[in-house]
């Protein structure tokens, strides 16, 4: 945002900024090196519909996408929508780098499409004894982690866990420093 | 696993503080005795005040803040966690206070090891888990191994009488002294050597604050209990919002919200986020 933009209360969304994503692909060795967490075999990214015919286009052609896709790498993919009725696009493989590179390829087509702002995030969850999800918000360019301590009635969530994964990850992924943004993501479909 | 080591570089900033000080001091005395103030008396009442305050420092310290030293069977699981702690650290275990208060805190205090006293809040007991607390007692606990209390000690109370002698100035002295313009050049110089001592005794108390964090990390083993514990302290951990993303983004303002330089200028807690930092430079070591 520019001076004159921040003077006159001229706002534009930012543009995504997903080469960043690729770093959790060598986080990875790291995460499971040091704390023992594995990668759940599936990851998703999370997308905010719009009304109109360009989205149904695109939708259209990311699934053609990810149909070829599947039958290249072996991605299996699914399409779901939750209560807000954002779109998810879950893919499942257990090569690490091919759900990395599945999901960029997801955030390409659409922000060439034009339809970045409507990224929300990806999400690559990984686990041990507890579900550890990593987020990357395509807006701040930036990952956190979010480890939900109970799924049920408090929607609690362990920060202990989460500033301890930032502190022994914080070299090797870019992680949003300021908390105040490190924003839940409850009941995901994966 | 890093071990428990001399802080050779605390020790060169202690050495190096009081030496310094003792220079700012000898000027001072100096200058005070060149302009023929009645020097005897202040040098024997700040030699009492020395004497009182080093050897009363823990009382003093302890009934400024209010707070009460328990036995064991008053507060059975602080002191189990002390006395497991100081078996660690290879330390005599210190007597423990507690401060009925909600502002989550803790202290050491004392001249030596064998006299020294841990203070804790009830408002830190009531926010903290036991590994959190285990890791703020060991950081008191490193104040007390690495005999920087009883410097501090010294260090603040030679600043104190500076600033006494900058605030009472024209009570002191004859008459003949307030017309020639003695007394505005010792006021002067007292406020210099209050600046130059305040600025040596909080350089030295930031990095004396590193070395504890330092310490309990060694000693519990555990950098990230006590990144959480100044976490909940310093309310980051109430930051982390509970909120769904999908839920926030409707609103989309917080995306847009100038961050750098505006949001450090008015963050409160830089010193809190730079301890942090070193203890998670830390925490990567250990692992």
């Amino acid at each position: 945002m520019g001076f004159l933009d921040f003077i006159l209360g001229t706002t534009k969304l930012p543009q995504p900024k997903s080469e960043r994503l690729f770093a959790i692909a060598t986080a990875r060795i790291t995460l499971e090196a040091k704390l023992g967490l594995k990668p759940a075999g599936n990851a998703a990214i999370c997308i905010k519909p719009l009304e109109s015919s360009t989205y149904e286009r695109t939708r259209a052609e990311v699934e053609d996408l990810l149909k070829l896709g599947s039958r290249e790498t072996g991605t299996a993919y699914r399409l779901e929508s939750d209560s807000y009725g954002y779109l998810w696009v879950v893919l499942t493989d257990q090569d690490f780098e091919d759900l990395v590179s599945g999901i960029h390829m997801v955030s390409r087509s659409l922000t060439d499409s034009g339809l970045g702002q409507q990224l929300l995030c990806a999400v690559f969850p990984f686990s041990n004894n507890s579900k550890v999800y990593w987020i990357f918000s395509f807006k701040l360019g930036a990952y956190y982690p979010f480890v939900p301590a109970s799924e049920k009635p408090g929607r609690e969530r362990d920060s202990a866990l989460e500033l301890r994964l930032r502190s022994v990850m914080s070299e090797e992924l870019p992680i949003e420093k300021n908390v105040e943004r490190w924003y839940p993501i409850w009941e995901m479909p994966l | 696993m890093v071990r428990w080591s001399a802080d050779r570089g605390l020790q060169a900033r202690m050495l190096l503080t009081m030496f310094l000080l003792a220079a700012v001091y000898l000027i001072f005395i100096n200058v005070i005795m060149a302009m023929g103030v009645g020097i005897q008396g202040v040098v024997l009442i700040m030699g009492l005040f020395l004497f009182i305050q080093y050897f009363y420092s823990d009382k003093i310290a302890l009934a400024s803040v209010g707070a009460r030293i328990v036995s064991e069977s008053e507060a059975p699981e602080l002191h189990e966690l002390v006395g497991r702690l100081c078996a660690i650290a290879g330390l005599p275990k210190p007597r423990i206070a507690i401060v009925r208060t909600d502002i989550p805190n803790a202290f050491a205090t004392g001249r030596s090891q064998s006299s020294s006293v841990v203070a804790v809040t009830t408002g830190l007991l009531r926010r903290l888990d036991k590994s959190e607390l285990e890791a703020v007692l060991a950081h008191e606990l490193s104040h007390i191994k690495n005999r920087d209390v009883a410097v501090m000690t010294i260090a603040s109370f030679l600043s104190t009488v500076a600033s006494v002698i900058v605030q009472n100035i024209f009570f002191l002295g004859d008459r003949r002294d307030r017309e020639s313009g003695n007394l505005f050049a010792v006021w002067l110089v007292s406020l210099i050597v209050w600046i130059v001592s305040f600025i040596l005794i909080r350089t030295l108390s930031r990095y004396r604050e590193f070395s504890a964090d330092r310490g309990s990390a060694i000693i519990t083993g555990r950098p990230s209990a006590l990144v959480s514990a100044l976490m909940k302290i310093s309310g980051t951990m109430a930051r982390i919002p509970r909120e769904d993303l999908r839920k926030v983004e409707g609103m989309n303002a917080f995306f847009i919200i100038p961050t750098g330089a505006i949001a450090n200028l008015l963050s409160t807690h830089p010193p809190i986020e730079a301890r942090i930092a070193a203890l998670e430079r830390l925490e990567r070591e250990i692992l």
